[in-house]
């Protein structure tokens, strides 16, 4: 459900009995307080954006010394080329497109594949196996650091891309949205579809998933933001700088690995980069996020 | 929320304890209504497939454990297994060389438990200040993201508002950005000559040193009103000790430092409650609120007795994720303080982290990721007795579905585990 | 939770077991040791990093290193050292080579995590005897000193002279600095920068007599009154303006607080030399001894050694690199870089020859005091840095000292 469209729904505001002068006054005024209140917050919510966008051209003193002001003054680019040559950006960034990429792919497959199952195939266990997801979901992500660090060790996979792909490929979340989204799919399609000869996982690909396509996309955006902005699980994942991520190396470069000085240009500057690509995915799916949220509620 | 969208009750009167329907409606939370919303009329376990042959039931099997398999692989290799491996280490002193399965480990038993909660040392001092901390952190991140978030939804959803989709945007859009970048920005604010005290400086306020000021709200607070002198605090709280920590310290409030991480969480997530918030006023009726407005109810009245009452289940699910969400903190931790100033934005997710991953004390660091996961549990049990509670049918015994006839699986879904799964995809 | 719920948990749980002995096997390298590999090498090498300048240097001569010998050479600053490093041993591939801080030394050592190459080193005799024992283990030397430093008094000549101050001025004892202290405040300039740090405070306890622990590291003396008065005398600083910690000006540490002018005296080690000529050359500054307190002079030294990993699979070459950048010539090649001091003794006369104004850091060798060497009191003694920053406060120099006395009795007896 899209919330854009919500207003629409709504009947038009309750007939009005006729206003006298200042009762008409006194309403324009408590809306111009409204909009203003509205604008304040607003700002509140979207300043620090602009700050960042400011102070990431600024030189170092010129930061410190106004650093409310988003104009640059003197304008210098400095920081986004000490960004590129003197740290490892460039590489970070690489590592962050190839793993959220995979990892979206492999959620979007896997946890549509076993939401599938769950939601229309018919066999032992499966409501058990349900209960599960729903067990593994309840898990806090926070607890299972050290947990993933031991399993990985013991694998053999600290420290390797694997490591980071591998325990964020399916997540539980994923699945339970998808076997949601499943179930409102008529089953006369797939009996349909059945007759015609088409085996259970033809049926469930050209069938039954275009159908769930916005619950598809909606997953594709949860996936590709949460894989983006992941950074607990490289911590306990990789330690060689060759595997960092972009959030992994922006928070490197915030503790101390420039060295010396603050250096909050540069640094804003990198924060920025990182989060221009979810920015961009933001503006343009924007509704798709907003179900998402929406579902977030209830997940599915 | 159809099912309470007919709700014959008066304007005013569906305030207060609520009707029978509300109240069923709120126990099974939004899961139940959502569920019904998208299976329609056929859902998932409608009677046709449970009359098929049992040999498309046989050929449906081996489909569905093989759909199922690459799941099933995945999440128990690396939730399940790890799980049970930190159990095991937890008992162990570990130091980080060799294999912690090896029979070379020490196996210490509970020590690292009880060096939690009996024995008086560093361990437990470190362990009960970032449960202090953690739990100021609780007290104020989710009242305030729990408000604020409802006001930004009742604003946006005015009928009247142009620009709404701008607004929501502007919410929102700091939910949806990394923790990580998020925490540089706000570390740039919140510097000693950041934007914060810039702006404060413009009213005439000297800001604080946020993150190297150690002090607690509370005992600046209690200084300012000259009942305590924070310097030398009277020697009944300073040497009353409970946990390791003085009553001093127990009740200092979060620090100036542990603030400005507030202020940052606060920011970040109301943008996702108010989404939620938004999606509960959608589905109230709109006639109560034209009825009641036509009865001359003020606008307050009207929140009062008419909107919140029907938002309580979403109110309900706001909080419980946010309880769930604020004991997990530890990305902007990590980023933004380390635990410090003076251990004051130390939380025991980040003190798990460090205990195991810089003082090579994985026993102990699993044992504080343990007793951090029974909070959370303690947290959803909390909710869902809450919850019963209310629901609680008269002479009935409703706990842990423990009823004549199984409900459907649906309804037996604890919502805590949804939303910690939510927390983690989408709470920075 | 419902008794399907638990049974579907089971289920899954069975299956991860299934899972996990089938792999197992494949996992940990249990205690074989590790196999060597001969020819050319691909190093990595972590260093914490005082600052872009020691990055850079180290880095240059890494690659000398790498084209001389046709090894390739990974030099990669660490965010948090002690934290990476702890996760990369567990974790069975630490790096080749790494930093050790003489605090951590008995850490790595007694978890087996280092390669003891002392031996190997066949002129590890030249290298100060002071410094060899720090590294020293159960009787081994276990790694090279790469370098070491003390704290001085580091004066912005310029803002001493704005505040119509002499060379008279330099404050030689507790009481000068608190006078000369005095009178830059009054022109409106802040006196000294610090740190809430064991390792700077640490220096006004030695000068008043105290310190941490016994001579030989077994018994804590955390509580003396000579600790305390030490304490209490910083704190005084601190409360009145004449000293400040970095944060406190918007510096991530006392050099760039100096480099930046926003402070007239700071009080760093010989490392704040490559930041000042990298970051901020245009300060003027001097470097001279730290005034002595009650009990006479007083300082602290620090050193570094460069750890090889008992895990590495070229230990050899990693010999051969550490040789080469601890090499009298590199060593006074890195001294001109970041301003360490060349842990060999055959390298003083040309560091003196070389940097004449240094000799404030040098001399302080002769009554610096070293950290303390023992395993597992990291915690303790990180716990009573956290402590140090309420100076500014409300801390009470007692109860601090107290806690700090409690924890190091636990910590040396277990």
């Amino acid at each position: 459900m899209s919330a854009s469209s919500v207003h629409l729904r709504r009947t038009p505001a309750p007939p009005r009995r006729e206003l006298d002068g200042s009762t008409r006054a006194r309403r324009i005024a408590t809306r111009v307080t409204g909009y203003a209140v509205l604008v304040i917050f607003a700002l509140i919510f979207i300043y620090p954006f602009i700050i960042q966008l400011g102070n990431t051209f600024k030189t170092e003193p010129n930061a410190a010394a106004d650093p409310l002001s988003p104009i640059p003054h003197p304008f210098t680019d400095a920081s986004f080329l000490r960004i590129f040559d003197g740290t490892d950006f460039p590489r970070w960034m690489l590592n962050s497109v190839f793993i959220t990429i995979l990892v979206t792919l492999g959620r979007v497959f896997f946890d549509s594949l076993a939401g599938y199952a769950l939601a229309r195939l018919h066999f032992r266990g499966r409501k058990a196996l349900f209960a599960g997801v729903i067990a593994v979901m309840a898990v806090p992500g926070v607890v299972l650091l050290i947990p993933k660090f031991l399993v990985l060790n013991q694998l053999g996979l600290y420290d390797s891309y694997t490591a980071l792909i591998l325990p964020t490929i399916i997540d539980a979340a994923g699945i339970f949205i998808m076997k949601q989204s499943f179930e409102m799919v008529p089953h006369e399609m797939e009996e349909a579809a059945r007759i015609d000869g088409a085996g259970i996982f033809r049926t469930y690909w050209s069938v039954v998933l275009p159908m769930v396509r916005p619950a598809v996309l909606t997953l594709t955006i949860l996936s590709f933001q949460g894989s983006w902005n992941e950074f607990p699980q490289t911590l306990v994942a990789v330690q060689s700088p060759q595997y960092f991520t972009l959030p992994r190396g922006v928070a490197n470069l915030v503790s101390g690995s420039l060295g010396a000085g603050t250096q909050y240009p540069l640094k804003l500057g990198a924060a920025l980069l990182a989060t221009i690509p979810v920015a961009i995915l933001f503006m343009v799916f924007q509704r798709y996020f907003v179900r998402g949220a929406n579902e977030g509620g209830v997940k599915g | 929320m159809t099912t309470t969208s007919n709700d014959p009750s008066g304007p005013l009167g569906a305030g207060g304890t609520g009707t029978p329907r509300q109240r069923s409606a709120a126990s099974a939370l939004e899961l139940r209504v959502p569920v019904r919303r998208w299976a329609g009329p056929r859902g998932a376990d409608g009677p046709a497939p449970r009359r098929r042959p049992n040999r498309i039931y046989g050929r449906q099997g081996i489909a569905g454990w093989t759909f199922v398999a690459p799941a099933i692989v995945i999440l128990g290799v690396f939730l399940l297994l790890p799980i049970l491996m930190a159990l095991f280490v937890s008992f162990t002193n570990w130091s980080g060389v060799g294999s912690p399965f090896s029979s070379s480990t020490p196996l210490v038993g509970a020590s690292n438990y009880t060096h939690l909660f009996t024995v008086d040392g560093l361990a437990r001092e470190d362990f009960m200040t970032s449960i202090r901390n953690n739990f100021y952190y609780v007290l104020l991140v989710v009242p305030l993201q729990t408000v604020l978030a409802l006001a930004l939804a009742l604003v946006v959803n005015g009928r009247l508002l142009r620009g709404k989709g701008f607004f929501r945007t502007a919410f929102y859009f700091p939910s949806v950005t990394s923790s990580v970048a998020i925490s540089v920005v706000f570390l740039f604010m919140f510097s000693n000559s950041g934007a914060v005290n810039a702006l404060l400086n413009f009213f005439g306020i000297h800001g604080p040193q946020w993150f190297s000021d150690p002090r607690g709200v509370l005992q600046i607070i209690l200084g300012g009103l000259g009942i305590v002198d924070p310097n030398n605090p009277p020697a009944a709280l300073a040497n009353s000790h409970f946990l390791s920590l003085s009553t001093w310290d127990w009740i200092a409030g979060p620090s100036v430092a542990m603030c400005a991480i507030i202020t940052l969480v606060v920011w970040t997530t109301s943008g996702t409650f108010m989404l939620m918030f938004l999606a509960g006023l959608q589905n109230l009726p709109i006639e109560l609120d034209e009825a009641s407005m036509l009865d001359g109810a003020t606008r307050w009245q009207r929140l009062r007795y008419v909107t919140l009452p029907q938002l309580k289940p979403t109110l309900f699910l706001v909080i419980t994720l946010g309880l769930i969400g604020t004991w997990q903190v530890f990305d902007q931790i990590y980023v933004m303080s380390q635990g410090n100033p003076a251990k004051t934005t130390l939380t025991p997710a980040f003190l798990s982290y460090r205990t195991a991953f810089k003082d090579f004390n994985y026993g102990s660091g699993a044992a504080i990721s343990f007793v951090l996961f029974l909070i959370i549990v303690l947290m959803t049990l909390l909710q869902r007795w809450v919850m019963r509670d209310r629901d609680k049918p008269p002479g009935g015994r409703r706990w842990f579905g423990r009823r004549p006839t199984s409900p459907p699986i649906e309804e037996q879904i604890p919502v805590p585990a949804l939303a910690a799964a939510i927390e983690r995809s989408r709470l920075p | 939770m419902t008794r399907r719920l638990r049974r579907g948990g089971l289920a899954l749980a069975a299956v991860a077991l299934v899972l996990a002995s089938a792999a197992c096997g494949s996992g940990f390298n249990k205690n074989s040791s590790t196999t060597q590999k001969a020819g050319p090498a691909n190093l990595q090498v972590l260093i914490a990093s005082s600052g872009q300048a020691e990055t850079d240097a180290v880095k240059q001569a890494a690659a000398a290193f790498a084209s001389s010998t046709g090894n390739t050479v990974t030099v990669n600053p660490a965010q948090d050292i002690g934290q990476q490093l702890g996760q990369a041993f567990a974790g069975g591939n630490p790096p080749d080579l790494f930093y050790v801080d003489a605090s951590r030394f008995a850490d790595y050592a007694s978890i087996g995590a280092l390669y003891p190459y002392g031996s190997k080193v066949p002129d590890a005799n030249d290298f100060y005897q002071s410094l060899r024992q720090t590294f020293t283990f159960q009787g081994q030397l276990y790694c090279i000193p790469k370098d070491f430093s003390t704290l001085a008094l580091e004066i912005n000549t310029d803002l001493w002279a704005k505040a119509k101050l002499t060379d008279a001025d330099i404050p030689t004892t507790w009481d000068q600095l608190v006078t000369v202290s005095k009178k830059l405040k009054a022109a409106g300039i802040t006196p000294l920068a610090t740190a809430d740090t064991r390792d700077r405070l640490g220096a006004f306890v030695v000068e008043n007599g105290g310190w941490w622990a016994n001579k030989d590291d077994t018994q804590a003396t955390a509580d003396s009154p000579q600790n305390l008065q030490a304490l209490q005398f910083v704190q005084m600083l601190l409360k009145q303006g004449l000293a400040v910690y970095p944060k406190q000006v918007d510096a991530g540490w006392g050099g760039e607080a100096f480099g930046k002018g926003k402070t007239a005296m700071a009080m760093e080690g010989n490392w704040i030399r490559g930041a000042m000529t990298s970051d901020y050359p245009n300060i003027k500054y001097e470097v001279k001894p730290l005034p002595a307190g009650p009990a006479g002079q007083g300082t602290l030294s620090f050193t570094q050694c460069w750890g090889i990993s008992a895990k590495s699979k070229f230990k050899d070459q990693a010999v051969k690199f550490v040789e080469y950048m601890t090499a009298k010539a590199q060593q006074l090649t890195f001294a001109k870089a970041f301003g360490v001091m060349p842990s060999r003794q055959s390298a003083k006369a040309d560091y003196l020859q070389q940097f004449p104004d240094d000799a404030a850091f040098i001399d302080g060798a002769q009554y610096a005091q070293g950290p303390l060497t023992v395993a597992k009191v990291d915690s303790v003694l990180a716990d009573f840095d956290s402590q140090l920053g309420s100076l500014t406060t409300n801390g009470s120099p007692q109860a601090i000292l107290q806690k700090l006395q409690t924890n190091l009795s636990a910590a040396l007896k277990g």
